[in-house]
């Protein structure tokens, strides 16, 4: 992970002062503006609907929250002002790292290459087991934020050699204005644009979303809407909408299911996740289980057991999935990528770097199989 | 089983030329106070849940600005009420929980060592604790001016519906002692509310609880909507908070019917965590259970 010096973060910022820290693995908050007062944008937002009385009604996310004057989204991150509906986080960054794709993770995806990844405060779900908690359940106004307006973020994504945008850490449909006019600015420059989301969005938004980006991640949580009614606060079903609208789009797709022992680990629900996933979306698109770690609200299990994971990859392939991985567990023998047809590695990972590389123009080097992805 | 005591005190002459009478609401808080304990000085009663060395929080509601917020008048007359107990001005704190919303409302920031201080919980040195508070289906991180900064506290809440919880009063009012009470607006902020108020840094710090029903905005809260707030010129005072806010319920649902208004169950908001707040123990949520004293001054 490299950071951005703070001499040219403060260029950016006009010489507000800055401090910069590397937080431990799942705090990534790593360039701050020293000013929480800081002023939060007034933008007008997207997908809304005025109502009678200066009511609001969003229609970004399947919340469709109902907002009097002053008062703000389930998000936190977008108020209604009077009768009019803002984002407060238009350009206002808590978070920015340059990641390795892997980290997103996209395994299909311009392997080797770095993102210039950012994050603004604020979550339309509330996971309890949430990784990024300190910046994703908060208030804008409680982070400290840097402007960084879109062009901004196409000029350092330039400077430190990116070739990629990623709009990730918190949920990326809370600051859905400021990641589709940075994706436009950024592929008029050549740079593409990746989001890492949980996709609780509705389909409208999804649909004007995929035209602007390159590809999306989604973390699909568990396989149940009690799970995500108990652990998620949000519904399954706009998940599963989104994830057939991406796939529908074209634009490259891949899966992360993070394992929780004993709460969306069963054999059956991975098989009917894995079922969903072929008759859905195909055998191609890649799926992540990710090990949990005890985190946020959830401290009482532990992490889990690499046994789980790999059960859970093997009813995958039995179903017929051709690309599973498991993630957090580094040196793990499925964080490499296997040919379909030879079995022979494609690609072989360690964590986040990449180790070998056997591809030939998309093609598997030793059987000439080709392999899903954006490669170039 | 002893009943709770509820006073609804009225003040005839509290609105003139929509001003406040800062004597009438003097007035209204003593006499109110002297019900709630059957004594005929309101000291008497102040004493029996304050010491002079108590740093005690009061914490208002000013989201709605200026025309549906706690009057500066009446959280400063309730201070002036415990300083007559021997309670130090400068450990009164007046808050909310940002400084904006409070000048919004009115306020003078004060957060000097002399005189009552009212400040925000964004105030730089103050902020929500780092660590979470977990309870039941509650995360969240306390406003410190809950947590370390007083010893006791009162809500003193605006009465209001509300467009997802039914009713704000007393108990929800904590919610803006909290950073993230966006995250308790889901079925209508049941059990949320509850669950709050159970956590012990505000349960057992929370002596008297005071709905301010002054201007009550019955329909189309929480925000202020001149054409469905009226002026009541009362305050619900209470020990039991769950109490307090069902009375205060009751009062909107009479305003609603005077109005032609459905009922909120009708509307599919009925106050359910009142009910939950009772089933945990943490007052009285049934007219049976509550002794309802209505005076006016």
């Amino acid at each position: 992970m490299r950071k951005i010096s703070r001499r040219d973060f403060l260029k950016t910022v006009g010489g507000v002062s800055l401090a910069v820290s590397t937080m431990p693995s799942g705090f990534l908050v790593d360039l701050y503006a020293l000013s929480p007062s800081a002023k939060l944008s007034q933008v007008e937002a997207w997908f809304y609907k005025k109502l009678p009385d200066k009511e609001v009604k969003c229609e970004l996310c399947p919340r469709y929250c109902k907002l009097g004057d002053r008062e703000r989204g389930y998000c936190g991150a977008r108020e209604n002002r009077n009768g009019t509906y803002y984002t407060l986080v238009y350009g206002k960054v808590c978070a920015a790292h340059i990641d390795p794709i892997e980290k997103k993770p996209f395994f299909h995806f311009l392997p080797g290459t770095t993102a210039f990844s950012i994050a603004t405060a604020g979550c339309n779900v509330n996971c309890k087991f949430c990784q990024n908690w300190q910046i994703s359940q908060v208030r804008p106004e409680q982070v400290e934020n840097v402007d960084l307006p879109p062009r901004d973020v196409v000029r350092y994504a330039l400077r430190y050699r990116c070739p990629t945008i990623a709009y990730t850490y918190t949920e990326p449909v809370i600051f859905y204005e400021y990641m589709y006019d940075t994706s436009v600015e950024a592929s008029k420059r050549g740079i593409r644009n990746v989001v890492v989301t949980g996709a609780h969005i509705n389909p409208e938004p999804m649909r004007k979303l995929t035209k602007v980006v390159d590809a999306i991640k989604i973390d699909l949580k568990a396989f149940s809407e009690d799970f995500y009614k108990e652990y998620v606060r949000g519904e399954l079903k706009p998940v599963l909408e989104a994830i057939k609208i991406v796939k529908e789009s074209g634009k490259w797709l891949e899966i992360v299911y993070l394992v929780i022992p004993t709460l969306n680990d069963s054999p059956e629900e991975i098989r009917k996740m894995s079922k969903w996933i072929m008759k859905e979306i195909g055998p191609d698109v890649p799926i992540h289980f990710s090990r949990f770690h005890p985190m946020y609200l959830i401290k009482n299990l532990p992490p889990t057991p690499v046994s789980t994971l790999e059960r859970a990859r093997n009813i995958a392939l039995e179903e017929g999935i051709n690309y599973v991985y498991i993630g957090n567990v580094p040196g793990h023998k499925a964080e490499s990528t296997y040919c379909p047809n030879c079995k022979k590695v494609v690609i072989k990972r360690f964590a986040y770097q990449i180790l070998e590389k056997n591809l030939k123009k998309g093609k598997c080097k030793f059987c000439g199989y080709p392999i899903p992805g954006i490669w170039s | 089983m002893q009943k709770s005591k509820v006073i609804l005190i009225k003040g005839k002459k509290l609105l003139s030329d929509n001003q406040l009478n800062r004597r009438i609401i003097l007035l209204m808080l003593q006499k109110a106070l002297s019900l709630l304990y059957e004594c005929n000085d309101f000291r008497d009663a102040l004493i029996q849940l304050f010491r002079p060395s108590d740093r005690v929080g009061i914490k208002i509601n000013t989201i709605a600005g200026r025309r549906l917020s706690t009057n500066p008048l009446i959280s400063l007359s309730l201070a002036n009420l415990l300083t007559q107990i021997g309670i130090r001005e400068e450990n009164i704190v007046i808050w909310d929980r940002t400084n904006e919303e409070l000048r919004r409302a009115g306020y003078r920031l004060n957060y000097g060592r002399r005189g009552i201080k009212i400040f925000g919980t964004d105030t730089r040195g103050i902020n929500y604790e780092y660590e979470l508070t977990i309870h039941k289906n509650i995360g969240s991180r306390l406003s410190k001016i809950q947590s370390k900064l007083v010893n006791k506290s009162i809500s003193l809440a605006i009465l209001k519906d509300h467009g997802i919880a039914g009713l704000t009063g007393v108990m929800k009012n904590y919610f803006g002692a909290i950073h993230n009470p966006n995250k308790y607006h889901d079925s209508n902020c049941n059990p949320y509310v509850a669950e709050l108020y159970e956590i012990d840094l505000i349960k057992n710090k929370n002596k008297l609880s005071i709905l301010d029903g002054i201007i009550v905005q019955y329909h189309r809260g929480p925000s202020y909507h001149a054409e469905w707030a009226e002026k009541c010129g009362c305050f619900i005072l209470s020990t039991d908070p769950v109490a307090a806010d069902f009375i205060g319920w009751q009062f909107i649902e009479k305003l609603r019917k005077k109005r032609g208004l459905p009922t909120l169950e009708e509307e599919r908001r009925k106050p359910y965590y009142l009910f939950t707040a009772e089933k945990m123990g943490l007052g009285k949520a049934s007219l049976d259970e509550i002794q309802l004293i209505e005076y006016e001054v």
